[in-house]
């Protein structure tokens, strides 16, 4: 049976010709429920629901709607990681998601934070093989909670890798995300972030390397409807080889965001002659007191920084060979949990 | 009650103009076979261009409307008169247009600008040119500026037919289909190698009639080594009724020459402005772009720039202030289509009384492109909760030698900016309204300065009665 599916639409389109406003896919079965495995700290319970249940059903991702019924369809059941309000656990929630040869999974997660809580979620995504899974994961910060979410993935080519994120926040909730892909075939990615409540802060961190013919299509929205709320979307990343990628990224300050800040930045560094690099960076704003911005540099490296390296006898093939590993070590700096940023070391080889 | 603000010395009348429909012949409004044909008839269409027009109707019937921006749901083909003309001649002296029209363009104050600063100067009332004159010294060089219906039909026949719609054929969009069936007035100029028009040359397109369109092509050719200044103004009375204005600029620059296209736009609120702007630049020459937008109801209006050779060079500099009822979506496209070339954006927006602004915009650099730089700036200035400003900039790039900025901002006049300026003594409201001229000066400096002056008197007069 064949799945058709329109995702990661912009939320407000552009001309049709330069095709960004949206993304087409194809599944060809039904995903069946995927394995993980959990290490999970003793202060954080899981359980699964078979039906999502009704503080995540809400929440809006960012790869869209037809992803949501495709969920739905499949029956998938919810996995949810919830921490008690007041706890603050340095001990991150460990998810391994490791693909076989052929697979056509899905797993959907639900976050669920309570009142001034802290949690950490690591995810890791890794096969040597073909095939198809789709990783949802809904995230529900309570008033003042820390969620921070991490997310490495390394595919191989053959794989389409589906990777939805969704979030809501309460009054003052932090929701810090990295996410490294550091291989796959084609890749969608999508996080929308509801910033609905006052002082809600949003941080995403997003690194890619591609190679080969591998695909990047992501989907960012920050919506900022709560006073004072903040987001901060940094991408940076390298195509190589024939790869292709497209960013949407979208602050959209709506009514009762007065005094929101949203800013976004892209860096993108390009080394080969066949890469196609797209980006659609989207400020939407219908409030008066907001601060927007967005900045973005495509293609060759800053040349006083090319020279000064030069300068110091590097070559130049080297200095971008350095630069590109520089945008992933910066990110891997950010993860204070060390298995991870060993686990990202060893991805990169 | 006394306004609140300081700009007794503008008078918006002067664009309110309007003028009874007493000697003029009006097309019935719609849109079909037999009108398009009629308009071949009125235009003494040679039988290529009428057969251009029935394709271009064909083409209009099959393309959808956009689906990706501002509504045009208002405004319908079957009540719009797409031809409608004075029943006089086109002149060369002033005095011997009609004096209802003369006494507009007075007001508007062309014939003092020919005289003090323009080459020549082309002047259409709805669908026809009335006065078109061009200095004997600039046409002594060899400077061709004259109407499109004589340049289809005389000495520069071959030269229009194998440029028009040449860069934007019919197929572009539905308002370009549209444009190709009906198009009807605009101006021909020719610019011989190596020739340097010193002073401007200037077209200005009036709309009186209500319910009309106006479909003026503008056809430029700049050829290796020329320079040339032209100057777009347009204006029209307010109707309760929808006009539409589907406009189409092509503009051919040749090898290291330079074309500086400058545009103040202040149709009335009633109008739907479906423009469509584009130039082709070959190796060395440069295209400028200075875009004043602030009339319409709604507008789509994006110039292209499509740099076809090595070196080619595109600047795009633009304002738009989006008032009460408008809708106004606008941006530059680039294309980089040579190695080397280089394109530069630099735009503010602003957005008032619950106006819509949205700035889109484009950058493609294709994998021949190497070495090419591009940088755009965009601003966006939001004046109160009741209005709305986007950002919709878009960027392909597929070459890894390219050098690509971008950045974008929005937020609102700074409490600290006007406290300052009160402080010495300026009211609130002028405060503001100079910190919005100020905040537009990426295009106010980049035009002559008599139409700074009217551009900043347009911005201070948006700003009327912003206070309170």
């Amino acid at each position: 049976m064949g799945i058709n599916m329109t995702i990661n639409r912009l939320p407000a389109p552009t001309w049709n010709w330069l095709h960004v406003n949206e993304a087409a896919l194809s599944v060809a079965d039904t995903p069946a429920e995927g394995q993980v495995k959990a290490e999970t700290p003793d202060s954080i319970q899981y359980y699964k629901e078979e039906t999502t249940p009704s503080c995540f059903a809400q929440i809006p991702t960012g790869l869209g709607e037809e992803l949501d019924a495709l969920f739905t369809q499949c029956g998938a059941l919810t996995r949810i990681w919830e921490i008690a309000p007041g706890v603050k656990e340095s001990e991150p929630v460990r998810l391994h998601f490791s693909y076989q040869d052929g697979a056509v999974w899905q797993n959907r997660i639900g976050i669920l934070a309570g009142e001034n809580s802290a949690i950490t979620v690591v995810m890791d995504f890794c096969g040597e093989v073909e095939g198809f899974a789709a990783v949802q994961t809904k995230i529900a910060a309570g008033k003042g909670a820390k969620v921070r979410l991490v997310q490495i993935q390394k595919l191989q080519d053959g794989f389409t890798f589906l990777n939805d994120v969704g979030t809501s926040c309460g009054e003052g909730a932090q929701i810090e995300t990295i996410q490294i892909m550091l291989g796959g075939g084609d890749t969608y990615m999508g996080m929308r972030t509801d910033l609905g409540a006052r002082a809600a802060r949003l941080e995403s961190k997003i690194g890619y390397l591609l190679n080969k013919k591998e695909s990047l299509d992501m989907n960012y929205l920050a919506y900022h409807t709560g006073a004072k709320t903040t987001s901060q979307m940094d991408v940076s990343g390298v195509l190589r080889g024939e790869s292709k990628k497209i960013f949407r990224g979208t602050i959209d300050f709506r009514h009762g965001s007065v005094g929101a800040k949203g800013d976004e930045k892209e860096d993108v560094l390009l080394l080969s002659d066949g890469v196609a690099n797209r980006t659609v960076p989207l400020i939407l704003c219908e409030e008066e007191d907001v601060e927007g911005n967005h900045g973005a540099t495509i293609g060759r490296l800053d040349e006083s920084l090319l020279f000064y390296l030069s300068s110091r006898g590097i070559e130049e093939k080297e200095i971008y060979e350095m630069m590109a590993r520089a945008r992933i070590d910066a990110l891997c700096a950010d993860i204070a949990d060390e298995k991870t940023r060993c686990l990202v070391q060893r991805c990169l080889g | 009650m006394k306004e609140k603000t300081m700009v007794e010395d503008i008078n918006r009348s002067v664009y309110d103009i309007k003028n009874e429909e007493t000697d003029v012949y009006r097309m019935r409004a719609g849109l079909t076979p037999e009108i398009v044909s009629q308009i071949s008839d009125e235009k003494h269409d040679p039988e290529w261009m009428r057969e251009f027009r029935q394709k271009s109707l064909q083409i209009y019937n099959k393309i959808p409307v956009p689906d990706w921006g501002p509504s045009i749901e208002g405004l319908n083909m079957d009540k719009i008169a797409t031809y409608v003309r004075t029943n006089t001649d086109m002149k060369a002296s002033w005095d011997e247009v009609p004096d209802d029209i003369k006494k507009t363009f007075d007001l508007l104050g062309i014939p003092q600008a020919e005289k003090e600063s323009l080459a020549g100067v082309g002047a259409q009332y709805d669908s026809e040119l009335v006065y078109h004159n061009v200095r004997a010294d600039v046409a002594a060089k060899g400077v061709v500026y004259t109407d499109m219906e004589s340049a289809l039909n005389g000495e520069y026949a071959g030269m229009v037919k194998s440029h028009f719609m040449k860069l934007v054929p019919p197929t572009d969009h539905k308002f370009a289909a549209l444009h190709g069936a009906v198009w009807s007035g605009g101006s021909f100029v020719y610019v011989p190698p190596g020739v340097k028009v010193d002073i401007p040359l200037q077209s200005y397109f009036r709309l009186n009639a209500a319910g009309a369109g106006q479909f003026e092509h503008t056809l430029i050719i700049v050829d290796e080594g020329a320079d040339l200044h032209f100057i777009e103004g347009c204006s029209a009375p307010k109707y309760n009724v929808a006009n539409l204005h589907a406009g189409c600029v092509e503009l051919f620059v040749g090898k290291n020459a330079r074309l500086r296209y400058s545009t103040i736009e202040n149709w009335s609120k009633n109008m739907y402005n479906l423009n469509t702007k584009r130039a082709r630049v070959e190796a060395g020459g440069r295209v400028e772009w200075v875009s004043g937008s602030f009339g319409s109801h709604v507008s789509y209006l994006y110039p292209m720039s499509i740099l076809n050779g090595d070196g080619a060079r595109a600047e795009f500099t633009g304002v738009t202030f989006a008032g009460k009822g408008q809708n106004l979506d606008t941006g530059a496209k680039m294309v980089h289509n040579a190695p080397n070339t280089s394109s530069y954006m630099n735009t503010r927006s602003i957005s008032k009384s619950g106006g819509i602004s949205t700035f889109r915009s484009s950058v493609v650099v294709n994998p021949k492109a190497r070495h090419s730089k591009s940088s755009v700036s965009c601003q966006s200035l939001m004046l109160d909760r009741i209005s709305r400003s986007d950002t919709i900039p878009a960027m392909d790039i597929r070459t890894p030698d390219a050098d690509i900025g971008h950045e974008a901002k929005i937020g609102r006049i700074s409490d600290e900016a006007v406290f300052y300026l009160m402080s010495r003594g300026i009211p609130e409201d002028e405060a503001r309204a100079m910190i919005v001229s100020g905040f537009a000066d990426n295009v106010s400096k980049e035009l002559p300065v008599e139409y700074a002056v009217e551009m900043n008197n347009l911005i201070r007069l948006e700003m009327k009665g912003s206070i309170g």
